[in-house]
């Protein structure tokens, strides 16, 4: 909100500067900043123009005669409105306006000593269509500049929802007020307006009070400079005087009013719900469809208005208007707020509805409405109703000082407290040791505890008042941070094995599911920004792919990132880890010296980025999980597999398919793996721990207990298995272990492909007895046993001699 | 020549052979020709029959000596070319270490992650635990139960995202303070780390980012215990220094509500495009436990109080190291990344 510091003056005796002001409204719960209006240059000057001719050659500019009531002077102006009598603004010779310089120039010929100003030419408007025109009475040659303000400090003040009451200027001098201890000031018109014969009818509980005043013989026309200045300071354009007036009161009290041309209204005005499907063109020029929760203002035939959101286009003030019936009401904030959201149409009128408006202060504004209006355009007042149907009925809140020092931790002095309240027009007084308040009807939504006040309390008090402490610490309720332990770790595992954590958005497009060939998640963004981002995606890997295309599309191939990250399915989330790496692991270089040659280049590979994800199970000491083959359509089918603990799946590994690879533009040499972290239940009382998540295994891992070292050295064969080209070496490798208590270590060193059908499996096996050295004859019926047994499984299994 | 010639040339010969030798394979082949079975040294002295006594005693003491001689000066040759044999192997394994090294590069972190976690653990280590929750939310935990009652303009105050199951990506981690208050009874000091969302997007602004939210419950917490807390916090990431302000401010959770400047960090006061002009940045939210929420949680706001904080994380980040647009962080772009080196 913008108040010129010029009206607040009006409201409250100020005794400081703009800055101070502002400074001390920030700490006390106002955020402001300072601005001008506009910037203050010499060289501006009241005129009249007493002649026009057109240029001679240039048929859009007029030159005029202007007198600033010693000097006339010559000037051109393209604004084709301007009449003989118009009082205006002249920018003379030198003078600085925001977008030029004033110099003497010429215009095909003729030469033109300055520049009559519009509100654009001054910084003060986007864009202006005409002059800015005085009042009638301006005096001549006075400082233009000085008149209308410029270089005028404004305070930009943005409202807190909670703060109603402050979006006035009215209300803000109510806080400057309490705030710095100056005089308040108002004046407020004496009216005596009798009661109307009109018939107004109220039918719903949503009107809290509706007072309107029938005011006849009006004349429209522009609002005096004054007037129309404070508007343009606040950031409305003026209208007309009557619009003008609504306005005006509406930035000044804080009270919306609307003027309805009493001509158009036919028969009796009532306040009601809309019917369902009622229609009304709004002033916006929009027709909008009303539902039974709006409520209108109508009279027997239509409805003239939307209550405290926006007025009829039908009933609208114009130039031919003569009466008029002005609104001053209060309507549920609640109901406003949902019409004003449903039809997305905001106005200053209902943003102050929504936030609450000072019932009892509404005779005042309807007086001041009145008295404006008749100095304004004249006319004569028929009379008003006023139907107040929720009269106000204050809260009385009882504060005790023991109360202040719980929440705040420190006593007070109790008539401190009583004088900031009443400082704020919170009645209140000291009791017994007790604070008795009432609330005002312009704080009703925002207090109603006694912690409210103890918030007024330290706010006018000031927060840097309060001197830091600290609170005991808690160790009873002591609990070790294994959750934050464990992605801490994960995190750190990546890190140092050369990853680079990358953070994607959570949300991705329909449209990557369907290039995939895969359905869709199931929760989606209704209100998204971007269509591209309203899926929230169910794999981290949608947000690792795009990573490696963002970053080959800058030429970068060769990339380790990983990210932990959520995703999300119907009735809980998970989080995972995805792991990518593409290209080369280490890119390096060709090295020869003699007989001396290397290269330290590696490309990766589908074993050394299994390795990468076995390490990281293995650095919580998860060792039993069995490689089975992957579901993914987006991995090669052949360099891919599941990872398997006690049944469940916890993630999968494996090479990007090359369909995939073209699709995205990204290179083939692509590996990625997603972990099953944690589970997120959304349900509060459904646990996280879930089998098949790594956090849980994490969580319930086992303490490794020490087993003694072998007194005896092993004995190391080493042995070639014969066996089918099918058989999985991990398989075979874990029968070979079991086969044999002897057996200490077994290593595999060598695979040999020898026929089309039959691979070699070459192992160095190490055995061992805690009892003895075992002799060669031992280790020979001991690899018999072995065979034997790894026959059963592999019938046609031989060794390699 | 008498014998005693014959074992002085032996000497003479042996010296200079010695000088020719220049690897151990000679040397070794040397050593065979004096001092072997059939070597120079034991012929000489085999024909020592012939001599007399006297001689005998005289000519084998010279033979000795020379035998002794040759064996020590063999043992010294030995070692000089033994050493620099050594020496020639070294030299031929040289190798230029400024050569890159062959280890996979280095893993960068990602500053709003790190700065997360280092926010997160300062918290840990003033004894916090840490909470968790979804980022699929229920209006009641995102709202309602935090004193934003449907309809109430505070919802405007964070533009949210709907959801097609009834729900909403949550704006803020406030309703992780709502589970943790749901599970446990105070006393409780928790902070929760996570993302949030939000309709939002321009330089500084992204529809999602990060915040860490922190509520302390118990009985006698005060305003100025809020003060406190968030003073050691800010000083611990900011410096010791650094100029901390609270202004009144308004979240409907809490009551009385601030929100915290600190002295802007890059024009140390003075007034910049980053402050605006002011000094100051704004940096979290914090206030007081609304007694609605106490009771929306059944815990009794006149036995507890409490407080709640609340700070973008990408914010912090951003001033730290200097980052001027938001979207950047989400990008990935390593030529980003690969400047944050070493930190957390
Ligand atoms: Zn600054």
């Amino acid at each position: 909100m913008r108040v010129p510091l010029s009206w607040l003056k009006d409201f409250v005796d100020i005794q400081t500067t703009a800055e101070e002001l502002a400074k001390k409204l920030n700490l006390t719960g106002l955020e402001t900043n300072l601005s001008k209006f506009g910037v203050y240059t010499e060289g501006l000057i009241t005129v009249e123009i007493k002649d026009i001719q057109k240029h001679p050659q240039r048929e859009k500019l007029n030159i005029c005669k202007v007198y600033d009531g010693n000097n006339t002077y010559q000037v051109i102006t393209a604004d084709q409105s301007v009449k003989v009598g118009d009082k205006v603004i002249l920018a003379k010779v030198g003078a600085k306006l925001p977008s030029k310089e004033i110099n003497l120039v010429e215009f095909a010929g003729v030469k033109s000593e300055g520049m009559l100003v519009s509100l654009e030419d001054l910084g003060l408007e986007e864009k202006s269509d005409t002059l800015f025109l005085l009042d009638e009475d301006t005096p001549l040659g006075v400082d233009g500049g000085k008149l209308i303000g410029l270089g005028e400090d404004i305070l930009e003040i943005e409202i807190t929802p909670n703060r109603g009451d402050c979006l006035s200027v009215l209300g803000v001098a109510r806080e400057v007020s309490a705030i710095f201890n100056f005089k308040r000031k108002d004046i407020v018109p004496a009216l005596n307006l009798p009661e109307g014969d009109f018939r107004i009818e109220v039918l719903t509980d949503d009107c809290y009070r509706y007072c309107g005043v029938v005011i006849k013989g009006i004349k429209i026309k522009q609002s005096p400079l004054d007037v129309r200045l404070k508007l343009i300071k606040a950031g409305l354009s003026p209208i007309n005087n009557i619009v003008d007036i609504t306005n005006y009161l509406l930035l000044q009290e804080g009270q919306p009013l609307h003027a309805f041309d009493l001509d158009r209204i036919e028969g009796k005005l009532v306040v009601r719900k809309a019917q369902e499907g009622e229609k009304i063109i709004t002033l916006d020029g929009v027709e909008r469809v009303l539902s039974t929760d709006d409520i209108v203002i109508a009279d027997e035939v239509k409805v003239l208005a939307l209550a405290g959101v926006i007025g009829g286009d039908n009933s609208k003030i114009t130039e031919e208007t003569q009466n008029i019936l002005l609104e001053v009401a209060v309507f549920d904030p609640i109901s406003v707020r949902k019409t004003s959201k449903r039809l997305a149409v905001s106005t200053d009128s209902s943003y102050r509805f929504e936030r609450g408006v000072d019932i009892e202060r509404l005779v005042v504004v309807r007086d001041k409405a009145v008295d404006m209006t008749l100095s304004l355009a004249g006319g004569k007042v028929e009379g008003f109703k006023d139907i107040y149907r929720k009269p106000y009925k204050p809260v009385r809140i009882t504060l005790s000082l023991q109360k202040v020092e719980k929440v705040l931790g420190e006593k007070l002095d109790p008539k401190e407290c009583e004088n900031i309240l009443n400082s704020l027009d919170i009645p209140t007084t000291l009791r017994n040791g007790l604070l008795e308040s009432v609330v005002p009807a312009h704080r009703y939504l925002d207090i109603s505890r006694d912690i409210d006040l103890v918030e007024e309390i330290a706010r006018v008090k000031g927060y840097d008042s309060f001197e830091p402490s600290y609170p005991k610490v808690p160790t009873q309720s002591f609990t070790p941070q294994i959750e934050f332990d464990f992605f801490k770790k994960t995190r750190d595992y990546f890190l140092s094995n050369g990853f680079t954590e990358v953070v994607n958005y959570t949300f991705t497009s329909e449209e990557f599911y369907q290039k995939l060939n895969l359905p869709v998640p199931p929760i989606k963004i209704e209100n998204y920004i971007l269509k591209s981002q309203s899926v929230m995606r169910d794999t981290v890997f949608a947000g690792l792919l795009e990573t490696l295309r963002e970053n080959v599309r800058f030429g970068k191939k060769d990339i380790s990132v990983f990210e932990i990250s959520s995703t999300f399915f119907d009735s809980y989330e998970e989080i995972r880890v995805g792991v990518l790496s593409s290209g080369k692991l280490i890119d390096g270089y060709g090295y020869t010296d003699k007989e001396t040659k290397f290269s330290t280049t590696k490309e990766w590979d589908i074993l050394t980025f299994k390795g990468v994800v076995e390490n990281y199970l293995r650095s919580f000491g998860l060792s039993n999980f069995r490689i089975i083959p992957s579901d993914k359509s987006y991995l090669h089918p052949y360099l891919s597999f599941n990872i398997e603990v006690d049944g469940k799946t916890v993630g999968y590994v494996g090479k990007i398919h090359p369909k995939v690879a073209d699709q995205f533009e990204i290179p083939y040499n692509c590996y990625i793996s997603e972990l099953n972290l944690k589970y997120v239940p959304r349900l509060l009382d459904e646990s996280a721990l879930k089998e098949g998540y790594l956090y849980t295994y994490y969580i319930n891992k086992f303490t490794p207990v020490y087993r003694e070292i072998p007194k005896y050295p092993p004995v190391k064969r080493d042995i070639a298995f014969v066996v089918g080209v099918d058989v999985r070496e991990g398989e075979f490798e874990e029968a070979l272990k079991t086969a044999s208590e002897y057996i200490y270590k077994v290593k595999l060193f060598d695979v040999y492909r020898l026929s089309e059908d039959k691979k070699s499996l070459a192992y160095s096996v190490e055995f061992i007895s805690p009892h003895r050295s075992l002799s060669d004859e031992e280790v020979n019926s001991i690899v018999d046993e072995i065979l034997y047994k790894l026959k059963l499984k592999y019938s046609d299994l031989t060794l390699r001699s | 020549m008498d014998i005693k010639a014959q074992l002085l040339q032996v000497k003479t010969d042996f010296e200079s052979d010695l000088e020719n030798t220049e690897n151990l394979q000679l040397l070794n082949e040397i050593r065979v020709k004096y001092l072997g079975k059939k070597g120079v040294i034991t012929s000489v002295l085999k024909s020592l029959g012939s001599l007399s006594v006297e001689e005998r005693k005289e000519v084998g003491l010279i033979a000795n000596q020379i035998k002794d001689f040759i064996e020590e000066s063999l043992k010294v040759k030995e070692e000089k070319l033994k050493a620099k044999e050594l020496e020639e192997k070294l030299k031929r394994e040289y190798l230029d270490v400024t050569l890159p090294h062959s280890w996979h590069s280095i893993g960068y972190s990602h500053p709003v992650i790190a700065t997360l976690n280092e926010i997160t653990s300062i918290f840990v280590s003033m004894g916090f635990s840490v909470e968790s929750g979804p980022e699929v939310e229920s209006e009641d935990y995102n709202f309602t139960m935090l004193n934003i009652p449907p309809h109430h303009p505070a919802r405007d105050m964070q533009d949210t995202f709907y959801l097609n199951n009834g729900m909403v990506l949550r704006t803020h981690t406030s309703p992780v303070q709502i589970r943790t208050m749901l599970k446990k009874k105070p006393p409780i000091a928790m902070v929760a780390p996570g993302r949030v969302y939000r309709k939002d997007l321009d330089p500084t602004h992204s529809p999602m980012f990060h915040q860490i939210e922190g509520l302390v419950v118990d009985r006698d917490v005060t305003f100025r215990d809020l003060k406190g807390v968030l003073k050691i916090f800010l000083e611990t990431i900011f410096g010791k220094d650094i100029p901390i302000r609270f202004r009144p401010s308004y979240f409907p959770f809490t009551e009385p509500s601030a929100e915290v400047d600190i002295g802007c960090t890059v024009c140390k006061g003075v007034g910049c495009k980053v402050c605006k002009e002011t000094g100051w940045l704004e940096i979290l939210g914090c206030g007081m436990v609304d007694p609605e929420v106490f009771k929306a949680v059944n815990i009794d706001p006149q036995e507890y109080s409490g407080f709640a904080f609340g700070l973008g994380i990408e914010r912090i980040a951003m001033l730290r190291y200097q980052i001027t647009d938001i979207r950047l962080l989400f990008n990935n772009d390593m030529r980003f990344l690969s400047q944050f080196e070493g930190i957390g």
